[in-house]
């Protein structure tokens, strides 16, 4: 979907002057659209990547904050030229951190905040406040406000309305203008925080922004592993409602895997697993770790142990022991592979492959591989004896955007319990 | 479906829409209906987490009921469900509220308002009201006046209302219906229910159709030779004599259950899958249907009423002997009829639609029979080929067949039929969810898609015009033709097709 330009350019306000500023607009100019009562969404937006890519004239402007093809395809010709390997995800943010060390003075217009992508502003948000930090950290800080109105879809009812707040500056400068943003979130109304940035930046910003009282959106792919487990089972334990985009990009896989064992002559297996291997790309583990935690915790298997592994050149592996509820044990072991082609996010699946041994009937191996890569160490050796299932899995095409909106659209105004629960066993799974 | 072993990694996979903040009002909350189905399938959906912590239920009805009477009832009709799950089931109940009110009484209906505003406050639904009116259709009209006289419905955003069927008893009065409640709301704010479109498998055919290329190529006059759809039911009339008499199978069952599934089955492709694209999809082709003789209606519908029939030990009653039934009643409990769509897709190709109460087996389902091959190069088993066949199995056995011809088994070269199936059963071995469920959730999520706008039910009642006129102006043209209980209907219906070379098929 394309995204909708505000209903007027964005005017620039000091910040003591946004609040009354934004009153009077509903008083005056939008007195006849009804105002939206769904939502208020923060989203810290920071577009290093894209900032930097600019910067270093390899993309042109404006900067928007939109991961678009453009972007993507401008990040990956960046990768060998940083020196990185070229199974570096676009997202890895060593990327950007090395695109840092290249000079370039490029500038472009910054246009963060002022676009409502159109899968958001379906579910008529009712404010969107973007605080978009600049590389240059000193930056004063900037608030521009502008209202805006869904374009009405053929059927659908009733217009109602939004504004947007855009605080743009240095690091520094956010921070001061957090009081801004309180005063601008509804209590009537539930308030979404997208972090949409690493997990490993800002954590003063990240408290202050996501207090237990508001819906918290992050993504546990962008960040140190470890940071960004703890991080997520953290809220999740504090009883906030978090959502995590890293497991909801595991979507297809578990319905590709649910689906192998829909026939009801299948699910049997399901007590009889005895290995389960997953395959990434890269070093980023925890995408892997919460989809073996998600199959271990619904078929009700106890840790007893994790360890690292060498990852053949690729990092580490992680290896562990699980035991069934019928006391048998089950391997399970996530290994690093090298893609040519790597997905735009760190530690994406490549394959999964899971063994049961039945009692009194051929073993079945059901093997998964990503539609864009061949799973060829999965599909090595030992499988003629067993009756084999394997699928290939779809990869997503939905933008941050659409997977917020789906979320937002889902009324998920609590934690996914099998979130939760997968996400507290990852954590146990990743090494110390 | 039957319900097997639950897959533990299809738990939580569903993905399903979370209705939003709102109260949803039960008008004839005391009826059969609320604690049969709607309250039942709202528990459901609490059990799915797909209600928000901010909503409730208001029952109303006449009756002097309390809150706690309300939930007392509710919780003795749901007993084996309160028993199995007696935490969620405190938790729902804390939802739900009772307020006495007449429709008819407008200084009730104005209180109600007034209690919304409360449970607004109590709940924190946001103002968001979904009526459902589930009372004697006589009452339709008059209570969308009330509640739009009481400022109920003034704001399309956040207020709806839902109607059970029957909508209108003829196109006259369907048409009356629909001007008396549009000047009450906006289209967008009426749901018009059916709930055969809640069913899982209906919703399937289009899934059928239009995610997959291998069947929209021959889903026309070309390829198709005939279509039939069967909805028969083993039960009679049960408890509903009084409902049903002034009914019959024709309103009852074929103007509403039997044409939307005509519609799903022969619609044209949707530009997209939303309300109004799949809307005017289906208002146009029932507005290209046709009864197959306009002009001599008696010759393509057949209209049948049980006799008594069963064995010496376990005997059934016919119709006319039911407790409540005229005994000399001329109430149709089956209905044959054949149709024909006037558009490019489906000229020619005749649609025979049938039902009946007290028929051998319960099913429902939709036949389409393929066009023979051009030539027959290869003995049958049968002496003739049978024709491709595919079979959309509604209710119950939930699935698809496809029957072709392959080679029998032998030196020869004879062919015989056999079928490819899918079964939900087979393949996904879990019970789907009651078509209340489905269409509640929708309605409180403000999507029409699955319900009925004001132009499809009228081209559907327009389609049976001149055989109701007919019913009720020379009935003697139409006979009700008697059928013993537990048989496929009386001969006239098989001579229906007969005389185009056709049978039924015998599931």
């Amino acid at each position: 979907m394309s995204a909708q330009l505000t209903l007027q350019a964005p005017l620039v306000l000091p910040p003591a002057e946004v609040g009354p500023y934004l009153e009077s607009l509903w008083r005056t100019e939008l007195k006849t659209s009804a105002g939206a009562t769904t939502f208020t969404l923060v989203i810290y937006e920071a577009s290093w990547l894209q900032q930097q890519l600019i910067r270093t004239g390899r993309l042109d402007g404006p900067i928007t904050g939109l991961l678009d093809s453009d972007l993507i395809e401008a990040a990956k010709e960046a990768v060998p030229s940083c020196g990185l390997p070229l199974s570096t995800a676009v997202m890895d943010q060593r990327l950007s951190w090395a695109l840092g060390q290249h000079p370039g003075h490029h500038q472009a217009d910054d246009q963060r905040g002022q676009f409502v992508d159109s899968a958001i502003s379906i579910h008529k948000p009712r404010r969107l406040i973007t605080l978009a930090p600049t590389l240059v950290q000193d930056r004063a800080l900037e608030t521009l406000v502008a209202a805006y109105c869904p374009l009405i879809e053929e059927g659908q009812a009733g217009q109602a309305c939004g504004d947007v707040v855009v605080l743009r500056g240095g690091r520094g400068s956010l921070q001061q203008g957090l009081p801004l943003v309180d005063s601008l979130v509804s209590s009537e109304l539930p308030c979404w925080v997208w972090w949409n940035s690493s997990l490993d930046e800002a954590p003063e910003l990240l408290e202050a922004l996501a207090p237990p009282s508001r819906r918290l959106v992050v993504d546990t792919s962008l960040g140190a592993p470890r940071r960004c487990i703890d991080l997520l089972v953290q809220r999740i334990q504090s009883g906030q409602a978090v959502n995590d985009l890293n497991w909801m990009r595991l979507r297809t896989w578990r319905e590709s895997l649910a689906m192998v064992f829909d026939p009801p002559a299948r699910r049997d297996a399901l007590d009889h697993v005895v290995q389960l291997d997953v395959d990434v790309e890269g070093d980023h583990p925890l995408k892997g770790l919460l989809l073996g935690a998600w199959i271990a915790d619904r078929l009700g298997w106890h840790l007893v142990s994790s360890y690292l592994v060498d990852g053949d050149g690729v990092g580490y592996g992680v290896a562990a022991e699980f035991e069934r509820t019928d006391g048998t044990t089950v391997q399970f072991r996530l290994m690093p592979v090298p893609v040519g082609v790597p997905k735009t996010h760190p530690g994406a699946i490549v394959g999964l492959r899971l063994i049961c041994q039945p009692p009194d009937r051929a073993p079945l191996c059901v093997i998964l591989c990503s539609e864009s890569g061949g799973c060829m160490r999965l599909e090595a050796g030992g499988m003629a004896s067993m009756e084999l299932a394997e699928d290939v899995v779809p990869v997503p095409v939905e933008s941050e955007e659409m997977e917020l909106a789906r979320l937002l659209g889902g009324g998920h105004d609590t934690t996914n319990p099998l979130m939760a629960s997968a996400a507290v066993l990852a954590a146990r799974l990743l090494p110390a | 479906m039957s319900s097997v072993l639950t897959n533990p990694l299809r738990v939580g996979l569903r993905q399903e829409r979370v209705v939003p903040p709102q109260c949803l009002v039960i008008f004839g909350a005391s009826g059969d209906l609320t604690h049969r189905k709607l309250i039942p399938a709202l528990f459901e959906l609490f059990r799915q987490r797909r209600l928000p912590s901010e909503f409730a239920v208001l029952g109303c009805a006449r009756r002097p009921w309390s809150d706690d009477d309300f939930r007392a009832r509710m919780a003795e009709a749901l007993a084996a469900e309160v028993a199995e799950h007696p935490t969620a089931w405190e938790q729902f109940a804390a939802g739900l509220f009772y307020e006495p009110v007449d429709l008819q009484e407008p200084p009730t209906v104005v209180r109600l308002g007034k209690r919304l505003e409360q449970i607004d406050r109590q709940r924190a639904t946001r103002g968001n009201r979904t009526f459902y009116l589930s009372v004697s259709p006589a009452f339709y009209g008059s209570g969308c006046r009330a509640l739009a006289a009481a400022g109920l419905l003034a704001d399309p955003a956040r207020s709806r209302v839902v109607i059970e069927k029957p909508f209108g008893t003829d196109y006259a009065s369907a048409q009356a219906l629909n001007k008396v409640v549009q000047a009450c709301a906006q289209e967008s704010q009426i749901f018009r229910i059916d709930h055969y479109l809640g069913k899982e498998t209906v919703q399937n055919i289009l899934v059928l159709r239009f995610a997959n290329t291998i069947f929209e190529p021959i889903w026309n006059r070309n390829y198709i030779s005939n279509v039939q759809i069967t909805a028969a039911e083993t039960v009679g009339v049960e408890e509903r004599a009084g409902y049903y008499e002034s009914s019959g199978a024709l309103r009852d069952m074929v103007q509403n259950h039997l044409t939307q599934i005509l519609a799903l089955t022969t619609m044209e492709p949707p530009g997209r899958f939303d309300p109004e694209s799949m809307r005017n999809e289906k208002a146009k082709v029932l507005q290209a249907a046709r009864l197959a003789n306009e002009a001599e209606p008696w010759k393509c519908c057949v209209r049948g009423q049980y006799s008594g029939g069963g064995s010496k030990a376990r005997p059934i009653a016919g119709y006319r002997q039911e407790p409540g039934v005229n005994p000399q009643s001329t109430t149709e409990t089956y209905v044959a009829t054949k149709l024909f769509i006037n558009n490019w897709r489906w000229q020619g190709v005749p649609f025979y639609l049938r039902t009946g109460k007290r028929l051998p087996k319960r099913l429902s389902e939709v036949v389409l029979t393929f066009r023979e091959a051009p030539v027959h190069l290869f003995d049958a088993a049968g002496g003739a080929p049978t024709p491709n066949q595919l079979i959309l199995r509604i209710q119950p056995d939930e699935g698809a067949n496809i029957r072709f011809e392959v080679k029998a088994p032998g030196s020869g070269m004879r062919s015989r039929p056999v079928d490819m199936a899918f079964s939900y059963d087979d393949s996904f071995g879990e019970p789907s969810d009651e078509g209340y469920v489905r269409l509640l959730a929708d309605a409180m999520l403000g999507d029409p898609t699955l319900y009925t706008r004001s132009d499809e039910v009228e081209a559907a009642w327009r389609l049976y015009t001149p055989l109701l006129e007919l019913i009720e102006d020379a009935p003697e043209q139409l006979p009700i033709q008697p059928y013993e209980a537990r048989t496929w209907g009386p001969a006239a219906a098989d001579n229906l097709l007969a005389d185009d070379g056709l049978v039924w098929r015998r599931p």
